[in-house]
């Protein structure tokens, strides 16, 4: 008796489980007039996210459509294919991406292209099987910047290394390539001491790496880090080894938590763009194609600026530098 | 001596001076204390969950779940330093609150309803981390609470100063060493400790001794969570910075440095000192990789290859020893037998 009890109770709490998910659901009321517009990110819950679903939630409200934003919880090319195939079978309208893996994530754009579902990429300019990439800077111009900074810095001759997310962060890579192409016509005597290394989404690991390349190549003079923990990791390894200002260090960092790092000046300068402009113009652009709208005849997305389109890549200038000055004034 | 030879930890320890002594004759600069305390320091976090795991793998189960259950315990730690204020005696404290409780729900679970561990734990991970994400958003803690930076620059001992900074042993290290020595006191000398290996080695055999298997599992899994926490709080220590996925990700780092120091998945075997030397194994060969000048595209490879070999290595070893061992009792069968009368006798 009191076993069986025992098994209805369970029972009970297994059918209650089943029937919670619905209850968490977001914005999943489909109306038939209403698109259905779903971004995904590389990883979902750090700060460059979390501000780009700001844009996400702000297109949603101001053009009447179903938006959100979805990732995996590291940054694994695998988990973005599954969510992609969710999406596709769940029939959404128009799909936004910032990529893990380009060449991953082909095949599944093919498929959802096929249903008849928009795919929108952002930072990833060369990935085949989208119907239009965003970027919200010009590549070429941002990765130039870049290397301005660092020789500003670190004057025009010496060496120096760079710090990537990851081998196959699509982006990280075209912006190391440009910046070295660029480095070999206008700073020859730059001198990259070794590859790019792969740690700059993870702080603690920049910083070891930073350790790392001080006692391998004692004269090090400037650190390039893409990926947004990169520079903060090299400048604290700098600050521990009295070293803050020695080494220049510039790269993509989050303004706000780059901001001690600036003032101290163990950092040297920050390069970044808003990612929630980035958001906000994905959801726009996937409307604006859904109702019909050519995009190659874009000249401006409202809100967020004017645009040029290059083949099926629309370009925002959106780049910003990150000083010590103006570090805490983008609230973000 | 040759009773040294048939240690895991032997082996280990030679393939860390082999590899020593390939990185500097590379780069000098590797064999200097400045660089082992580096190690120390950046690994005391690693080294530190690897205690937990020991003692899991040990007892014979597994824990996926303790990066979650350490980013947790540092999250939520943090916070209630912020809002209540306090000193790093009330954030350890709160951290190992928080992070046994959390470890005992896995421990509860698997002695309960007989789940293995394994499904238990990535499910409890899941909820924990999960539940996390969900209350927090993600968001991010640069401003740290006074103590943990004050806290975070307190070292011993001061080794020359070279380019203007001082270096000497961080606290995170002393704190990763005074666990090193608890643990290996609590295995070796306590009824307690004894008992995980008997749980580990047989459960079933365990359990007709009279060993208490619930109690020993639930505080297995308990202290994985307190060292998790203890992790956790290191970690804030180190970077300066909580940030909810940060630690998660890097549970087969430290696994793999686990069953590298001697450890079997299969329970029942390890030691504190060879958890030890296998944490600074993939330390040293992670750190060689760059003061070696190697690119950064081998770092997996190489890596990998060292578990392989070193592993490999020690498991051959012994599979040598079983089978010539099989043949020594074949063949001295008579004085075997003798002696198992003298017991008998006696």
């Amino acid at each position: 008796m009191q076993r069986s009890m025992k098994y209805g109770v369970l029972m009970m709490l297994v059918l209650a489980l089943c029937c919670t998910p619905s209850l968490f659901a977001q914005g999943s009321q489909d109306t038939a007039d209403e698109y259905e517009i779903v971004t995904v990110v590389k990883i979902t819950g750090i700060p460059w996210f979390n501000r780009l679903e700001e844009g996400v939630m702000q297109a949603e409200k101001e053009l009447g459509i179903n938006a959100y934003q979805i990732g995996p919880a590291d940054a694994d090319p695998a988990q973005q294919v599954k969510m992609v195939e969710d999406l596709i079978s769940k029939g959404v309208d128009a799909i936004c991406i910032t990529p893990n893996d380009a060449t991953a994530l082909e095949p599944v754009f093919k498929k959802a292209r096929d249903n008849g579902i928009l795919i929108l990429t952002h930072e990833s300019p060369d990935q085949s099987g989208k119907d239009v990439d965003i970027e919200l800077i010009d590549n070429v111009a941002f990765a130039k910047r870049t290397w301005d900074m660092l020789v500003e810095g670190m004057g025009t001759s010496g060496q120096y290394a760079v710090f990537v997310g990851g081998l196959t962060v699509p982006l990280h890579n075209v912006w190391v390539d440009e910046g070295l192409k660029y480095a070999q016509e206008t700073y020859p005597d730059l001198d990259l001491v070794t590859s790019r290394i792969p740690c700059g989404e993870d702080q603690e690991l920049s910083k070891q790496k930073t350790l790392e390349l001080l006692k391998t190549y004692p004269d090090l003079k400037g650190i390039v880090g893409f990926g947004s923990l990169g520079p903060p990791g090299a400048a604290q390894a700098l600050k521990e080894k009295g070293k803050a200002g020695a080494v220049t260090v510039v790269g993509t960092v989050i303004p706000g938590h780059a901001a001690p790092y600036l003032k101290d000046g163990s950092m040297t300068k920050g390069i970044l763009w808003d990612p929630k402009d980035a958001g906000y113009s994905l959801s726009w652009v996937a409307k604006y194609m859904l109702d019909g709208g050519d995009f190659t005849t874009l000249t401006s997305i409202p809100g967020v600026g004017e645009v040029s389109v290059v083949g099926d890549v629309i370009k925002v200038n959106a780049m910003m530098d990150i000083t010590k000055e103006n570090a805490d004034s983008f609230g973000f | 001596m040759r009773k040294l030879f048939q240690r895991h930890e032997t082996y280990v320890l030679v393939i860390i001076l082999l590899f020593s002594v390939i990185i500097t004759s590379v780069n000098h600069n590797f064999l200097t204390l400045e660089n082992a305390l580096d190690l120390l320091k950046s690994y005391s976090f690693t080294g530190i969950m690897a205690i937990g795991v020991l003692f899991v793998l040990i007892s014979g189960g597994i824990d996926i779940s303790f990066a979650a259950v350490a980013t947790i315990a540092e999250y939520v730690t943090v916070l209630i330093v912020l809002r209540i204020g306090g000193s790093m005696i009330t954030a350890f404290a709160f951290a190992v609150l928080i992070g046994a409780a959390l470890g005992a729900v896995n421990g509860l679970l698997i002695y309960r309803f007989k789940i293995p561990p394994i499904i238990t734990t990535i499910a409890t991970m899941n909820v924990y981390y999960g539940l996390l994400i969900v209350i927090t958003r993600g968001k991010w803690i640069y401003a740290l609470p006074d103590c943990f930076r004050s806290f975070a620059e307190i070292r011993v001992g001061s080794f020359g100063v070279q380019d203007g900074s001082a270096f000497g042993v961080s606290v995170v290290t002393i704190i990763w060493f005074l666990l090193l020595i608890a643990a290996a006191v609590l295995l070796r000398y306590t009824r307690l400790g004894r008992s995980i290996y008997a749980v580990g080695g047989d459960k079933i055999s365990a359990e007709r001794v009279g060993f208490r298997v619930g109690r020993v599992q639930v505080f297995v899994y308990a202290f994985m969570g307190t060292m998790a926490a203890i992790a956790g709080i290191v970690q804030a220590l180190l970077v300066q910075t909580v940030a909810p996925n940060s630690i998660v990700g890097k549970e087969l780092d430290v696994i793999a440095a686990v069953v590298l120091g001697g450890a079997s998945l299969a329970g029942g075997v390890g030691t504190v000192f060879g958890t030890f030397l296998g944490v600074m194994l993939l330390a040293i060969v992670q750190n060689g990789m760059t003061l070696m000048k190697v690119s950064a595209v081998w770092y997996d490879v190489f890596v990998g290859l060292v578990v392989i070999l070193s592993v490999g290595f020690s498991s051959y070893k012994q599979k040598k020893q079983q089978s010539s061992s099989k043949i020594d009792i074949r063949e001295s069968a008579p004085s075997a037998g003798v002696s198992a009368d003298t017991l008998q006798e006696s």
